[in-house]
């Protein structure tokens, strides 16, 4: 299968780490911007020290004390990002964003205006270095997003970045994917990092090792997901499935009678805008892939940016982007001279609404971002270690089949790792119902005899008399209606520190309260209640 | 294909829309209740923006089972000051573990610091769970609830409400335990007379469930079960363990005031 003739010649501009740069923070200072407590960008500093990306909070000011922690803000890096984009502007038209940090552009034009691709990149690189002092940035030249996105991220790699540029044609781009690891398809082409795993333990290591296979024994074995997969890792189409140009007379557009100076009247307009064109995309069940917006002054200032979001731009992504768009281009040096008078956005590319952003089959809903919000609040006034999750961790007692762990060691919006229970029943486990009150500390208790002697066990398991009466940390002594036990357990008998020998019991009491019960070494305990 | 069959089909799509959306856009809606319980609630399910308070010997169990509906489709939970709750009988009553979040008390916590902490909470979880106690006064208890209903979020008050004003009251008239007999058997499960008063309920509603029920989820005491109840039923609950024949009311109707169960929890 030879798509690669096909496949557009793209140059991508890649800032990693943009979102401390935005910040405005010295390479030199070890810093870092967090994301729902994990570490999205850090600065070169920082990385020497051994910072990387996902760390959690404490686990980055452990390996380095002095890090400064910065807030995460998607609208400043948006914003300052601008500035790169008006600096490239200048001569290539038509440039995509991504996300801020990255940029996109068809190379055909610029590279024979530069007198080539060589010529071009080391231009494009000057041009971002002038317009954002501290910025380490690279860029990559390729058959294709997936090729140019990998080969900027090896160019932003170098100490010093100097342009990655691979040749063109279909076998060139192949040679070159080839003996990359696929972990490059989840950091690059946002492939699910469970197929990534999977392809890992079914020996494919490499992009070369999954193109070699036949393509519809990867479709299906790994469905449509796979067949994507391959498709890149072969150097093939990259685009989403279904895209299409649309009609070109399909755009919405404002003009302004009186000229708009200020942002938030146009990011308002824009949302009527946004609105109004997702509207006429789900007519026909579309929705919008890559935008066009433009907005233009009375004295012909215009600012013209393509957005590019492979699961489709929602009303709220469209919003966001005009709003980083816009907040840069009328705060720039200088300022505008006049006011907007027009907006417009074209969808460029759309392709069919597979209802992704919505998060209905294990996504993440709109309601898991409002709860990650007001963790992060709380973690924030009280303290991490004060709040809890729940984690398996198997055990015999209700205590220990789950635990508390707090949120320094753990994530709110991960729960896969931590709550996966072994499908096995825990021997010795008592069944269900559990008690809905487990009792960090166990109560002291006394069971008593209708004599009045404290109950027994002796090590088969035999009881001194029935038990008749419980009475919890000293109170009031209570009648026992019913019981049952011992139900030993025996753990951790290969250790001698942690040996543990102890009977179960449960009991009613006359009040209608049910309890669970342990004898150890002669000594009650009150674990639970039934409550 | 014509564009008025897409239009129609567009408009079938948005009345779908309307119903699997996510629950945060749902204000006006009720979240949903397990069927058990329907009929313990005006709406038919939890009314955003109001308050439940759980009472007796079963405050926990039933304020977990209230939740769960809500949870299992999507809600989030936070518990405030209850380390105690047991996660395994939470988990089997239908709360769903990845979405629920748990905040320590922090005990020289003062009261501004609590109510900024659960204000938080509210704003970004669907239901919250807490404990009321002395410390908290009317305004703040007051500010609170107005803000619940601002966010459309659910409070549900273990144990004495204290100064919170609950639009629900759900406390336990009969609690009788099946399963456990005179050193046999086990806690099979229990029979819960709950009774419900509240400002939207004319007068207060009664209804039996099974809580925990066999497998530790709540059930509804099916009728024939209720005629029943005063004999030993015909045949034993499903999962007793074979030894176990007793007969399943092993103590009197209990109207008597749960003290080990306070006492166990102001101990906590």
């Amino acid at each position: 299968m030879t798509h690669s003739h096909s496949m557009p010649r793209l140059a991508v501009v890649w800032c990693p780490d943009w979102s401390v740069v935005a910040a405005g923070v010295s390479p030199l200072e070890p810093a870092a911007v967090l994301h729902a407590n994990r570490v999205m960008a850090r600065t070169p500093a920082a990385a020497t020290a051994g910072v990387r990306q996902g760390h959690r909070r404490r686990e980055a000011q452990r390996i380095c004390p002095s890090l400064r922690i910065i807030d995460h803000d998607p609208a400043r890096d948006g914003r300052e990002f601008e500035t790169a984009v008006r600096s490239v502007a200048q001569m290539v038209p038509r440039l995509e964003t991504t996300e801020p940090g990255s940029l996109t552009f068809l190379t055909r034009g610029p590279s024979r205006y530069f007198g080539g691709e060589p010529a071009m990149a080391v231009r494009v690189l000057q041009l971002v270095r002038e317009a954002v002092p501290d910025v380490h940035v690279g860029i990559g030249i390729g058959d294709g997003r997936f090729t140019a996105g990998i080969a900027a991220r090896q160019s932003a790699a170098q100490r010093s970045p100097t342009p990655t540029i691979v040749d063109a044609g279909g076998i060139a781009t192949r040679a070159y994917l080839a003996p990359l690891p696929v972990s490059t398809l989840l950091e690059v082409a946002g492939v699910s990092g469970e197929l990534v795993d999977l392809l890992h333990r079914l020996g494919l290591h490499c992009l070369g090792d999954l193109a070699v296979l036949p393509g519809p024994d990867v479709l299906a074995r790994f469905g449509p997901v796979g067949a994507f997969a391959h498709r890149i890792a072969a150097g093939g189409d990259d685009r989403p499935a279904g895209a299409m140009a649309p009609p070109p007379e399909l755009f919405v557009t404002q003009a302004f009678d009186d000229p708009v100076h200020m942002l938030d009247p146009l990011v308002f307009a824009a949302k009527h805008l946004a609105q109004q064109l997702h509207a006429l995309l789900a007519v026909d069940g579309r929705v919008c892939t890559r935008l066009a917006v433009v907005a233009e002054t009375e004295h012909g200032e215009r600012s013209e940016h393509l957005w590019y979001r492979p699961n489709g731009l929602s009303v709220a992504a469209i919003i966001e982007r005009v709003r980083w768009q816009l907040d840069g281009w009328i705060q720039q040096p200088g300022g505008l001279s006049g006011g907007v008078v027009l907006m417009r956005l074209t969808p460029d590319q759309v392709c069919s609404d597979n209802g992704s952003q919505l998060g209905f089959w294990g996504g993440r809903s709109e309601a898991d971002e409002w709860a990650a919000r007001a963790v992060a609040r709380v973690a924030g006034l009280i303290g991490e270690q004060q709040v809890f999750v729940p984690a398996w961790r198997g055990g015999r007692q209700p205590a220990d089949a789950y635990a508390w762990v707090s949120l320094d060691t753990a994530d709110v919006t991960e729960p896969t790792e931590r709550l996966a229970v072994t499908d096995v029943p825990w021997p010795g486990q008592l069944p269900a119902p559990s008690p809905a009150t487990v009792l960090a500390d166990a109560l002291p208790a006394e069971v008593l005899d209708g004599a009045g002697h404290v109950v027994r066990v002796n090590g088969r398991g035999a009881l001194s008399a029935a038990p008749e009466v419980v009475s919890v940390q000293g109170r009031a002594p209570e009648v026992i209606t019913a019981w049952a036990g011992p139900w030993p357990i025996d753990e951790r008998w290969w250790d001698a520190q942690q040996h543990r020998r102890m009977a179960r019991f449960q009991f009613t009491t006359i009040s209608g309260t049910a309890l669970l019960a342990v004898v150890e070494q002669q000594q009650w305990w009150v674990t639970a209640v039934y409550s | 294909m014509e564009r008025g069959s897409l239009q129609v089909r567009h408009e079938r799509l948005a009345q779908l829309i309307n119903t699997v959306a996510p629950v945060s856009l749902a204000r006006d809606r009720v979240l949903r209740v397990v069927p058990a319980l329907e009929s313990l609630f005006p709406d038919a399910g939890l009314t955003r923006g109001s308050t439940i308070g759980c009472h007796g010997v079963a405050a926990m169990s039933i304020a977990l089972a209230v939740v769960a509906g809500a949870s299992a489709d999507g809600s989030w939970l936070a518990v405030v000051g209850l380390p105690a709750l047991g996660l395994r009988a939470a988990s089997e009553v239908g709360i769903a573990l990845e979405r629920l979040v748990m905040v320590a008390e922090v005990p020289d916590l003062n009261e501004t610091a609590w109510a900024n902490m659960t204000a938080a909470l509210i704003d970004g979880f669907d239901l919250v769970a807490i404990r009321s106690g002395p410390h908290i006064r009317a305004g703040t208890a007051r500010r609170l609830q107005a803000r619940l209903q601002a966010r459309g979020a659910v409070l549900i008050v273990v144990g004495d409400p204290g100064r919170f004003s609950c639009d629900l009251d759900i406390g336990v008239q009969h609690a009788v335990w099946e399963g456990l007999g005179d050193g046999a058997g086990r806690l099979a499960r229990r029979r819960l007379t709950l009774s419900v008063s509240g400002r939207r309920l004319g007068r207060p509603r009664q209804t039996a469930v099974w809580l925990p029920g066999a497998d530790g989820a709540i059930e509804a005491v099916v009728a024939m079960e209720v005629t029943a109840a005063a004999s030993p039923p015909a045949s034993p609950p499903p999962v007793l363990t074979p030894p176990v024949l007793t007969p399943p009311v092993l103590t009197p109707p209990v109207l008597t005031p749960p003290v080990l169960v306070i006492a166990l929890q102001q101990a906590v």
